[in-house]
């Protein structure tokens, strides 16, 4: 359990103080929506969830699968775009790489936020290549002060383009890099508070990363300014030899339903999603899930009120 | 300290990399070592892109059988990704295979990706309108000779020696592997997208240089005469109608001029 008094004390450290954070955001930081609980739209449910959205609230597209010409994508889109608010969440904006930002990427996902409308735009706070190779992996990054700085003239420069502010998520991470100089915590708050830009906290990947890395869980929620918090993701992993391995393929494990509670004491009302990238299950089965995550929120949340 | 612009570039390698290398700039503990930690990405990289292609390539998992696995690898292997969505990851396996021993020696193999590759990119491409009967009626009567289609952008023909759209219709349909039959003279594989439809035929042998010739931009007098090699002038005019026909049903044609 946290200690409340203890979430607080936020302090800004040194790293925050950088010149960065005296520079005008171009987007104007008006609250974002709070949109309830909500699914990631997959192939497999397209049917059944316009045929029955029972309890989903809102859903999460992936970004890349509607930034194509024309076809049954972007029909499919425009039918969930009547029915739902959407989200757009990417994964290949490396924001993280040392290569220059991706011109065309960027003026497409500008293009599809255009038609989309959705209420907030996020990606990773990762790199997913280098020298024009394009890994299609989440890679972590080391917490130096040179990564931050560069990671947050990346962000402004996206938000710039964007018109908005954007979300970065964790991801879940199997390597450490012996120049990280703060904990991924650290480095995450700093560029959200640089940056200007708002955090899509990965429940699973935090205690993903956690278990890898040996750090603890709790910490890294105390770490994280509740005010940056826009969006939670919930997912399932694997457990392997010696490390887990995220593959969001799973049901929410036991560790990280206990983990999200101790989110929402720490973050309150905060929109929530249930991530299944493989392995789908009944689209019955993800509902099932998202009405536990609200049964295990909603008394907290009001309680708090 | 190594640049964050290093760090990146020797981890990329040893992605990259035929076995995972240890690195310096990672680090080991007492959870896994540095190399055991690498390794998840090593494997990763490679699952997903055969991933990614696999759902592209469906035809030729059917065609390939067991070998399949093998030449994903090999391609993966020589082909890093350079593309920012996944899914055009395949955009060059078809000219590999037709390129790369020992694939090349089987060109049914580079004939049936070259066909999966068009029902992929047919899917997603730009949407355009087609046109209908009731469209080409307004074409006057004395302007018919110097009509010219527009055809749809996105339709691909491909020629094939082999009968490698009966392995794709197989795959689509989940039915049972066909055996490879080896045609005596190329034929030619039409594959388009009518509303969100993906649809491939053999083009009939009289049909395919009227076809190119609507494509070149040619126009309907000189379309009529790639007719004269297989009818006399007696029935070219009706074939013609009849292809007409034909292409306007299935959404061929987005438009036409006139000079
Ligand atoms: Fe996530």
């Amino acid at each position: 359990m946290i200690d409340p008094a203890g979430l607080v004390s936020h302090a800004s450290p040194a790293y925050l103080s950088d010149k960065t954070i005296a520079m005008t955001p171009a987007t104007s930081s008006q609250p974002l929506p709070y949109l309830g609980y909500g699914l990631g739209l997959r192939v497999d449910h397209y049917e059944a969830l316009l045929a029955n959205p029972g309890n989903v609230e809102w859903l999460e597209v992936v970004s890349e699968n509607y930034m194509v010409d024309g076809g049954l994508p972007l029909v499919w889109l425009d039918r969930f775009r009547e029915r739902f608010p959407l989200v757009m969440h990417g994964v290949s904006l490396s924001i993280g790489s040392t290569d220059p930002l991706d011109e065309d990427y960027l003026a497409r996902l500008a293009a599809l936020a255009k038609r989309v409308e959705p209420a907030w735009v996020s990606d990773h706070l990762c790199w997913t290549g280098v020298q024009g190779i394009n890994l299609h992996d989440l890679m972590p990054l080391p917490y130096t002060e040179e990564a931050l700085d560069h990671v947050v003239s990346r962000v402004l420069r996206v938000q710039d383009t964007l018109k908005r502010r954007i979300l970065l998520e964790n991801v879940s991470s199997y390597v450490s890099f012996a120049d990280s100089q703060l904990t991924e915590w650290e480095f995450l708050a700093a560029v959200a508070e640089r940056a200007d830009c708002l955090i899509l906290l990965d429940v699973n990947n935090v205690h993903v990363s956690a278990q890898n890395h040996g750090f603890s869980s709790l910490d890294y929620l105390r770490g994280i300014p509740a005010s940056r918090v826009q969006q939670f993701h919930l997912a399932g992993f694997e457990q392997g030899e010696h490390l887990i391995i995220d593959t969001h393929d799973a049901p929410v494990s036991n560790a990280v339903w206990d983990l999200y509670i101790e989110a929402v004491r720490r973050f309150g009302r905060v929109s929530t999603m249930i991530e299944r990238d493989d392995n789908f299950p009944p689209l019955f089965e993800l509902m099932a899930e998202l009405d536990h995550a609200r049964t295990l929120a909603e008394p907290l949340l009001q309680d708090a009120a | 300290m190594s640049s964050l612009q290093t760090i990146q570039e020797q981890m990329l390698q040893a992605v990259l990399a035929e076995r995972a290398a240890k690195l310096r700039s990672i680090r080991s503990d007492d959870i896994a070592g540095a190399e055991d930690r690498l390794s998840i990405y090593h494997h990763g990289y490679r699952v997903r892109l055969r991933d990614a292609l696999k759902n592209e390539f469906t035809g030729l998992q059917c065609m390939a059988g067991r070998r399949f696995h093998a030449l994903l690898d090999t391609y993966v292997k020589a082909h890093p990704s350079e593309h920012y969505n996944i899914r055009w990851y395949g955009a060059d396996l078809p000219s590999f295979l037709d390129e790369t021993q020992p694939w090349c020696d089987e060109p049914q193999l580079a004939e049936m990706a070259y066909v999966d590759w068009a029902v992929s990119t047919a899917f997603d491409a730009e949407d355009e309108r087609s046109m209908g009967m009731a469209d080409l009626s307004a074409v006057p009567a004395h302007a018919w000779a110097n009509l010219r289609l527009s055809m749809q952008k996105h339709l691909r023909v491909l020629t094939v020696t082999h009968n490698v759209d009966a392995f794709r219709r197989a795959a689509d349909s989940g039915a049972k592997r066909p055996h490879l039959r080896r045609f005596v003279h190329a034929r030619r594989i039409l594959v388009w997208r009518k509303e969100t439809t993906i649809h491939y035929r053999t083009l009939d042998r009289d049909e395919w240089p009227v076809l190119n010739a609507a494509l070149g931009g040619e126009t309907f007098a000189a379309m009529c005469e790639r007719l004269a090699d297989h009818h006399d002038e007696s029935t070219a005019m009706s074939r013609m109608v009849q292809l007409l026909q034909r292409w306007l049903e299935t959404g061929l044609i987005q438009g036409w001029t006139t000079d």
